[in-house]
């Protein structure tokens, strides 16, 4: 394989010749090991040598991508020549661009080369924790990888970024079951640049697999009622998504179809919450270095105690509204702890659920959410009384962050997030 | 489209073990207009080679972006080092899976590629006809979007042959609000197995299916939110195929049953009432051609279809060459990767409910207070069976008539508790294949069924 440096060269020199207005092209050089083991045992090792060229350009206000992962000159070349006729073949508008030129930068971050014999060693160690500590959680899969990852990103305007990156990450399926009962399908994954640590103490393993053992014993309510949530961080961080997704992010200030169009500056939230985009901070092992329109990354609020900052601005939609740009484009979310402990919260609650997962469909525009509350639990008189199925919550995107009861200090860092337990009033839930 | 460069490669497979050798290539193009403007314009390739090798149980897998001989020769040597390295770490000392017979499998289809350009002006026609029609609407987007996989494959004792899945689609949306200010978006997909050509030739036979998707939107407009509770309701076709899919097809896959899916103590069974049977077809559906077709899996095993309930009873699991030796049944073709850098895994292909007797009207007649629910955007199922299907177009039905459609909403149960409830079942099929099943990796699948009266949990107010 040629050496990632020359093959930007040898794409750049290919964009200058076809002398259009402007270009930007990134090309990644990955190698990703992986271990599965199903039902507990290892099945599986798995190599992959894998590439990318992505290359954009920008002719007569008209904008054409096209992406490829063969780094012959051959294909280069036709990565190229299809990318300025996908431009030509465009419409025009004035508003596609690149960002103007930033100081040249290698980062490095991670864990760039895997220690394989010892990786084998922790994923081995954690099926065998697992199989100990956990008698009633049955394994379905186990997905423990390192990658690292060799990227360039350049443009026309003179930017020259370079990242080598890697680290190592753990996927976990599992179910609680006892031999007659199973429980359903529980999920968890960690993120991390070492192997200090033994993987069942990092991010949440733990939570989720005493939970798993918990949801074998069931208990029910009948009827609906308003009552109080407390979503776990990882359940939380699915309602945040959904969230930027629905009020903040570029396609729907685009169409304007945004609840938080105009609202910048404005308290669309509890004061209590903060959520920003903190891609240089240390818990986050990958945070995002650049961003897709060519800006060095910096860390955003997106809602600042209570009071919404910034909407997922790019380039294009910048140019389009006139709004400034966001220089993040990542999904390196930390949400601000609270000052209740997780013991605490579950005490203040009259009555509600504990929620560890939603299985619904993507809120509409409007926020409204409907779904199953999945590795869940009712809670009575401050108590957690035993897990519920076919239990239903509704509410709304908007109103959830503005009836936040409680925050707590403890945080769970998965290395891709942080994400504090957060409780919410006005939640209408109901059983069959 | 790939040409053979793999076959003097299987001189390279090892004694002792089994090998599987894939070239593929994925193929994408996509194109999106938001509200007039074209947010994007993409085309992707990726191309490589990999190989799967078993040694006692146990599997190593490498892969590499290299269409080439050279490739080939890594990625075998790479597999191999890997499955020995697990075989000394970590042993198992199984058997080798059963082999079903050796041959060679025909190419069954070309895909076609064409300019950007003639993609991007069918899409520009249709938002532009969408903005002149419809100038109310809110917002709207024309999105195109293309993909297909190219594989050659070569075992080491099962099939070897060139097989192709191209499909391709236009997904219309609609964006309005009601009166109270509620945003509200309903879209369709137009397309499916083949090339643009094969569908988007001319883009004006899709105009009456937007009017009448239109017409749902101004109907929806109207909508209130559904009364949350256990009711009687009529699911539409896509909502008995992603039932068949999500809730019933998710926990009979060998791996997920092997796993303590609530249907692993449940074979031969009643599962279901004696109107419903279900089957992953494999290419052929009813006497046609399945929505997207398999014909060979990528473990070489040909693709045959797989009965997974018959009159209520579960009659099967779906399988892939590990499983069905597990469970001392034939293969049928349903182990499946997505890209070239993955390995085969236990996929649905064509999963369906099969069509009963009743009439559409005389369904929504039968009903004195419930629902028709006719789309839903997503669905979710775990290992129990409880499902989770997102509905964004409803009516309700009152006193045997459809009334006031509804806003979106959420419908919830556990599959063979619900599919007991099954009285009556439409005797036409609706099939869709746009969509991808999510498991580790995606998978384009179809799925369809008839219209099914039962009992429901939906959410709401």
């Amino acid at each position: 394989m040629k050496e990632i440096r020359k093959t930007a060269e040898y794409i750049q020199n290919l964009l200058n010749e076809s002398k259009v207005d402007k270009y930007a092209f990134a090309l990644h050089e990955k190698e990703t090991r992986e271990f599965n083991a199903d039902l507990g045992d290892f099945s599986l090792f798995r190599t992959v040598f894998g590439n990318n060229a992505a290359v954009t350009v920008y002719n007569d206000n008209k904008m054409g991508t096209k992406a490829g992962n063969d780094f012959s000159d051959e294909a280069l070349k036709t990565t190229v020549d299809e990318a300025v006729l996908s431009a030509k073949s465009a419409v025009e508008d004035p508003a596609y661009d690149i960002a103007e030129k930033q100081p040249s930068e290698v980062f490095h971050y991670g864990c760039y080369e895997p220690d394989i014999e010892k990786f084998f060693s922790r994923v081995e160690e954690l099926l065998s924790d697992i199989k100990a500590q956990y008698p009633k959680v049955k394994i379905l899969n186990v997905f423990a990888s390192h990658t690292k990852d060799h990227a360039l990103y350049m443009n026309s305007n003179g930017t020259d970024f370079e990242d080598f990156g890697g680290s190592y990450s753990v996927s976990i399926e599992f179910s609680g079951n006892d031999g007659e009962k199973t429980t359903g399908l529980d999920y968890a994954d960690v993120t991390t640049a070492n192997l200090d640590k033994p993987f069942i103490d990092l991010g949440s393993f733990r939570v989720h697999l005493e939970s798993a053992q918990n949801q074998l014993n069931l208990t029910s309510f009948e009827g609906k009622f308003e009552g109080t949530v407390l979503f776990t961080p990882d359940c939380f961080a699915q309602f945040v998504a959904y969230t930027l997704n629905n009020y903040v992010s570029s396609s729907v200030i685009l169409d304007g179809t945004s609840l938080w169009l105009d609202k910048i500056g404005q308290q669309v939230a509890d004061p209590r919450i903060t959520i920003s985009m903190n891609s240089s901070d240390p818990r986050i092992v990958e945070g995002e270095t650049y961003t897709a329109d060519g800006y060095r990354t910096q860390d955003v609020d997106i809602i600042k105690d209570g009071v919404l900052k910034n909407h997922l601005i790019g380039l294009y939609l910048a140019n389009k509204t006139g709004r400034p740009v966001t220089k993040n484009t990542s999904s390196d979310i930390v949400i601000a702890p609270g000052n209740d402990s997780y013991a605490d919260i579950v005490a203040s609650i009259d009555r509600g659920l504990l929620v560890g997962g939603f299985s619904g469909g993507q809120p509409g525009t409007n926020g409204e959410f409907s779904g199953v509350a999945k590795n869940s639990y009712y809670i009575e008189n401050g108590q957690i009384k035993g897990a519920v199925s076919e239990t239903m919550i509704n509410g709304n995107l908007g109103d959830m962050l503005k009836n936040v009861k409680a925050i707590s200090k403890e945080v769970v860092c998965d290395g891709s997030m942080v994400i504090p337990y957060v409780a919410v009033n006005g939640i209408v839930i109901s059983s069959k | 489209m790939l040409t053979d460069i793999l076959e003097s490669k299987k001189a390279l497979f090892a004694d002792g073990v089994q090998t599987i050798l894939r070239g593929q290539e994925n193929r994408s193009r996509s194109v999106g207009f938001l509200k007039g403007n074209l947010v994007r314009n993409l085309r992707a390739e990726t191309r490589g080679i990999n190989a799967r090798v078993c040694k006692n149980g146990v599997y190593g897998f490498a892969s590499m972006a290299e269409y080439s001989s050279a490739a080939a020769d890594s990625v075998i040597a790479e597999a191999t080092r890997n499955a020995l390295f697990l075989d000394s770490h970590a042993p198992k000392n199984k058997p080798m899976a059963k082999s079903y017979g050796q041959g060679l499998v025909p190419l069954n289809r070309n895909i076609v590629d064409f300019e950007q350009k003639r993609i991007i002006d069918a899409c520009k026609r249709i938002d532009d006809h969408v903005a002149s029609k419809y100038p109310d609407l809110t917002s709207r987007m024309v999105v195109y979007s293309e993909d297909s996989m190219d594989k050659v494959i070569y075992t080491s004792d099962a099939h070897d042959g060139h097989i192709t899945s191209p499909r391709c689609y236009i997904y219309v949306f609609l964006n309005s609000v009601t009166k109270d200010g509620v945003p509200i978006e309903l879209f369709k997909a137009f397309g499916g197995a083949g090339s643009f050509e094969d569908h988007f030739k001319d883009v004006e036979w899709m105009y009456k299916d937007i009017d009448a998707l239109y017409k749902m939107l101004m109907d929806k407009k109207e909508g209130v939110y559904a009364q949350a509770g256990y009711k009687t309701v009529v699911l539409g076709g896509e909502l008995s195929g992603m039932l068949a899919h999500e809730a019933v097809g998710h926990t009979v896959e060998a791996d997920l049953v092997m796993g303590g899916s609530v249907a692993s103590k449940l074979l031969n069974q009643k599962v279901a009432s004696d109107l419903v049977s279900m089957v992953d077809y494999a290419h052929t559906a009813l006497g046609k051609e399945a929505p997207l077709p398999v014909y060979m899996d990528d473990e070489g095993t040909k693709a045959e279809d797989a009965l997974l309930i018959e009159n209520g009873i579960l009659k099967g699991y779906m399988h892939n060459r590990e499983s069905a030796d597990h469970y001392e049944v034939k293969p049928l073709g349903n182990a499946r990767g997505w890209s070239f850098s993955d390995e085969p895994l236990i996929r649905m292909r064509n999963t369906a409910v099969l069509p009963g007797k009743d009439k559409l009207e005389d369904m929504i007649a039968s009903v004195d207070d419930g629902y028709y629910l006719l789309s839903t955007g997503n669905g979710q199922a775990d290992l129990t069976g409880e499902f989770m299907f997102g509905i964004n177009m409803g009516y309700e039905i009152k006193n045997g008539k459809l009334g006031r459609a509804i806003l979106d909403t959420t419908v919830t149960g556990v599959a063979f508790d619900m599919l007991k409830t099954v009285d009556m079942v439409s005797d036409n099929v609706l099939w869709s294949s746009s969509g991808f099943c999510g498991k580790k990796q995606p998978m384009p699948v179809g799925l369809g069924g008839p219209q099914l009266r039962c009992k429901i949990m939906i959410g709401g107010r």
